[in-house]
């Protein structure tokens, strides 16, 4: 379901007026979006899906609770925000507890888009069909997930705040078989207008690397000169959404934690070129205008040139060490480069192409050491071009020691992060150089 | 996700009124109304009817989650929520088509069923093979999880008081910090069919939790110990039950030992595998390579396929002759466990083995997919995690069974000259074939000539499925069987998360690869 400020501000009017705490924040969320699934070059499953959900929090002194409930009903509204003061009323006091945030300065959302919002099924099945009729031609099984939509968030707090976002987004994700099952390839695409989709262009990625000729080479694992694409960057850039916080870093159990008590904020710890960044007005992937607690979403370099310039800090953690509070970034853009992966090919004297990586977990947090698998797309490169199809590799590859080891960086691309519910990600390609594949994947 | 109002703090059932306002459609979602909901499905399925469908379903419910979090000495969190919604589900002509809703109003079905079946008929262009499904039988019945003490009719005060509770007896025992969670679902379903079903269940399931954490700012160190408690399908009596302040009282030394602990070197090692670990290793090796959706393709694209492909039915030697893993939906406590599935196939009774001695005998299967292996129809495997979501194949409880000749932890650590006992899940993947995969876990022990020994750190272990499960040579005996599980199992697009238990003994296997997992330079 999807709301307009108005309508917004109406109920939240309502429920402000309503509250019986010291302090209230009403957040309201909702979404309309369309999907359609396809395997084996055949329609699989679908939904369309309407949802929305209001959240009501009450504070009493140092006490505070929350309820919610996915319905507009009045009746609903006032048993939920009934129960938020019941709640709060029965929970310890806690001092890290701050009141409700007061007026803030927004950007203004540049992410939505009408005919992306509107979209039915129909569009959704005539990017399938793209799809689907390249893999037929070519001799290849395709299965894929498309979807449009579009969604909005607010909120409202007694303190006079008042905040509304909205959003649309258009995904294609396409996944070829050959039909042997002996070999795979993937391409996604994620645009916030579903007009610069291109399910032909993303169709024909995924349909080229599944149908490449050859069969598998056997590689041994160990340390490799890799080209990861956008894909694979992105995948991994999603662990560091939530690892730039102050107070964890303060606390001396983050990869922000340096010896002796202090934070690394200002050290270069990544390549020069490494240059990290968030931004509602980002024109590949805007993040929200608003952050968890109100607080607006600006422009910000994480990391700047290879060095760590920002942390977020949450309210009461800046009032406590005197930074200025900020929101944790929901997305983020990784500056891109000059060097395009056929240039990165031509460069790469014996490396491996990674399309995009699947399973990745964190093994140690203090050193970014992330393991996980390549997926759909790994190809040997020998003296400057693919030389054919390379089984896959499961890695365990620190963050920080990858982001020190680039060769080269391509141009920025925005990732699809829909499946896995991260924010706007936008990554380049990169060569990387010792990036350490652990273990055999017979796995396609 | 998470939430409550008890949906039973009014009458469940209620004289029937017509859902002909939003106002009347909160009412069903405060109580979960019974007529309210069989007017609704009435009106969704005769509308599917008409406009032509040849099969048709709709799922009604209401998810009231609680969530509870701590850190230290402050409760920093308690959030409740209710979700209500519908889904309808239409089969025309060999398309599926789809929609659901969180606004629960007659209009509002009226809306859905029509986009359900413009979904349909979107979809029919590009189904190359039409959806056949097998003709389930009809049920007119209720299921009602047993129940000792609900949760959600505990004092908030009680709650946040046992949280914090943990949290200081970690605290005092030697963690620099302690954050605990409890998490609560209560899941109320309907389901009616055009096959004549109406089926109204209510289960409720329950996750106790904590991590600890030592640092050393000296060095920069930090390493942290989370809870082995599993979630559960049942109430309040279980969270005390588990006893979390004596173990938190546990955890803080540990987690402070841990700190400390030798850092292992990399090798073959033979494993004693705990059951608080073993649990995911069967989730993600067996449980998830086992599902007939992707062995089909049909999840080729996010999930992935498997390498248990149909031809292996009945011959693969997936795992040594102690090895017998059973798929239910009954067992007591399971958070799978339900009596009938979204498809509104009837769960009881239908448990199967998966590996039988170390065979490979059986796929989980949802309803259309038994033809494609010869099979008659569904076992029962059908979950959608919102009433608004299409349901798809998900893992009932699967359970390594235990040794039935009598076997202790210390009689499998007892063959073992130079090993690793590990406990509790840390870091897991596996491939999109369920085939190479890497666990790490909580807590890692020495054993040396048969004997447990000091701690040690940075442990993962990496293996391949049938090899893995092929080198079992020991299995505990049911003294060491515990239920697992995780209430965030995901697959689908859109990701949905199901529950699910595990339950497994303790169990040895021999040769397997161990990595040391600290780097150094980065």
């Amino acid at each position: 379901m999807l709301l307009s400020p108005y309508e917004i501000k109406d109920l939240t009017d309502r429920r402000l007026a309503a509250s019986r705490a010291d302090g209230c924040i009403v957040l309201v969320d909702g979404r309309e979006k369309v999907n359609l699934r396809f395997a084996r070059n055949s329609a699989t499953s679908n939904g369309a899906r309407s949802t929305v959900d209001v959240t009501i929090i009450s504070q009493f002194g140092q006490q505070s609770g929350g309820a919610s409930v996915s319905s507009l009903d009045e009746a609903a509204l006032e048993e939920a925000q009934r129960r938020s003061e019941e709640i709060a009323r029965r929970t310890p006091a806690d001092p890290e507890h701050m009141p409700p945030l007061g007026p803030q300065s927004y950007a203004e959302g540049i992410a939505f888009d009408a005919a992306t919002a509107g979209a039915r099924a129909g569009r959704l099945a005539d990017a399938a069909h793209v799809a689907i009729a390249g893999a037929q031609e070519a001799g290849v099984d395709a299965a894929g997930f498309v979807e449009a939509g579009a969604s909005f968030s607010a909120m409202a707090t007694s303190a006079g705040l008042f905040a509304y976002d909205r959003g649309t987004v258009a995904d294609l994700t396409v996944s070829a078989r050959r039909k042997d099952g002996s070999w795979s390839g993937w391409a996604g695409g994620s645009q916030h207008r579903i007009d610069e989709l291109a399910p032909d262009r993303i169709a024909r990625r995924a349909i080229g690397k599944a149908a490449h000729a050859g069969e598998p080479f056997d590689l041994d694992p160990g340390q490799y000169t890799v080209i990861l694409e956008p894909a694979a960057v992105g995948e991994l850039l999603g662990f560091l959404l939530w690892s730039f916080d102050a107070r964890e870093a303060d606390e001396g159990r983050s990869w922000l934690s340096g010896k002796g008590g202090a934070t690394r904020l200002g050290e270069h710890l990544l390549d020069r070129r490494v240059t990290l960044t968030s931004s509602p007005a980002d024109p590949l992937a805007p993040v929200g205008t608003f952050g968890r607690e109100g607080l607006p979403n600006r422009p910000t370099a994480w990391v700047e040139d290879g060095a760590i310039r920002t942390m977020f800090c949450a309210r009461f953690w800046a009032a406590k060490t005197g930074r200025e509070p900020r929101p944790a970034p929901g997305g983020m853009v990784m500056a891109g480069g000059p060097t395009g992966v056929d240039e990165m090919i031509r460069a790469t004297k014996r490396g491996v192409l990674v399309t995009r990586i699947w399973y990745a977990n964190m093994l140690d947090p203090r050193s970014l050491l992330i393991t996980g698998l390549t997926r759909d797309g790994n190809f040997l490169i020998e003296n400057g071009r693919i030389a054919g199809p390379a089984r896959n590799f499961r890695f365990n590859e620190s963050l920080i020691a990858m982001l020190g080891n680039i060769d080269a960086i391509g141009p920025t691309e925005r990732i699809n992060g829909g499946d896995m519910g991260v924010g706007a990600l936008a990554a380049p390609p990169l060569l990387v150089k010792s990036f350490n594949f652990a273990s055999r994947s017979s796995s396609i | 996700m998470h939430l409550q109002h008890q949906c039973g703090t009014r009458p469940a059932l209620r004289a029937t009124h017509r859902l002909t306002s939003p106002h009347q459609a909160a009412d069903l979602a405060a109580g979960f109304d019974r007529a309210a909901c069989t007017e609704l499905a009435d009106t969704a399925l005769r509308l599917a009817r008409i406009a032509g469908a040849g099969y048709a379903d709709i799922r009604v419910g209401c998810n009231q989650t609680e969530f509870f979090y701590a850190r230290e000495d402050k409760l920093q969190a308690v959030q409740y929520a209710l979700e209500v919604g519908f889904g309808v589900r239409v089969l025309m002509n060999g398309s599926w088509g789809f929609a659901g809703s969180s606004t629960l109003a007659e209009a509002e079905v009226e809306r859905m069923v029509a986009r359900a079946v413009e979904n349909a008929r979107a979809s029919a262009r590009i189904q190359g093979a039409p959806i056949v499904i097998e003709d389930l039988p009809a049920y007119r019945e209720d299921w009602i999880m047993p129940l000792k003490t609900d949760p959600l009719q505990i004092a908030t005060d009680v709650k946040a008081a046992h949280l914090l509770a943990v949290n200081a007896a970690a605290m005092r025992s030697g963690a620099d910090f302690c954050s605990a969670t409890l998490h609560t679902v209560r899941e109320q379903r309907f389901f009616a069919s055009t096959r004549g079903s109406a089926i109204f269940q209510n289960r409720l399931r329950t996750s106790p939790g904590f991590t600890a954490t030592a640092t050393n700012k000296d060095t920069g160190k930090f390493v942290t110990r989370d809870s082995l408690a599993a979630p559960r399908g049942a109430g309040w009596d279980y969270v005390e039950s588990c006893d979390l302040v004596a173990e938190a009282a546990l955890a803080g030394a540990e987690v402070r030992e841990k700190l400390a602990a030798k850092s292992v070197a990399p090798g073959a090692y033979d494993l004693v595998i705990d059951p608080t670990n073993l649990f995911l290793t069967i989730h993600e090796s067996i449980g998830h390579s086992t599902e007939l959706d992707r062995a089909l393709g049909w999840e080729a694209d996010f999930a992935g396929t498997s390498f248990i492909t149909p031809d292996k039915l009945g011959k693969l030697q997936i795992g040594s002759p102690l090895m017998t893993v059973i798929a239910d939906r009954s067992q007591e406590g399971g958070l799978a466990t339900v009596g009938f599935d979204d498809d509104g196939a009837r769960t009881a009774g239908q448990e199967f083995p998966i590996v039988e001695n170390g065979v490979f005998k059986n796929y989980q299967m949802a309803m259309g997919q038994a033809q494609y292996i010869g099979r008659d129809a569904s076992n029962g495997c059908a979950y959608c995690d919102s009433p608004a979501a299409f349901p798809i194949q998900r893992m009932p409880n699967i359970s390594l069974q235990p040794n039935p000749q009598k076997t202790s932890i210390d009689d499998l650590i007892g063959g073992i000259e130079r090993g690793i006992y590990i406990k509790g899940a840390g870091s897991w993947s596996i491939d999109q074939q369920r085939d190479n995969f890497q666990f790490s876990g909580q807590l890692f022990y020495e054993i040396k000539g048969g004997k447990l020994g000091p701690m040690l750190r940075d442990v993962a272990y990496q293996s391949r499925t049938v090899s893995f499960w092929n080198a079992m040579d020991g299995l505990g005996d049911s003294s060491t069987y515990v239920l697992g599980g995780s209430f965030f199992c995901g697959k689908g697009q859109p990701m949905q998360l199901a529950p699910v238990s595990h339950g497994a003994p303790a169990a040895r296997f021999r040769g397997i690869t161990v990595l040391n997992t600290e780097r150094e330079d980065a």
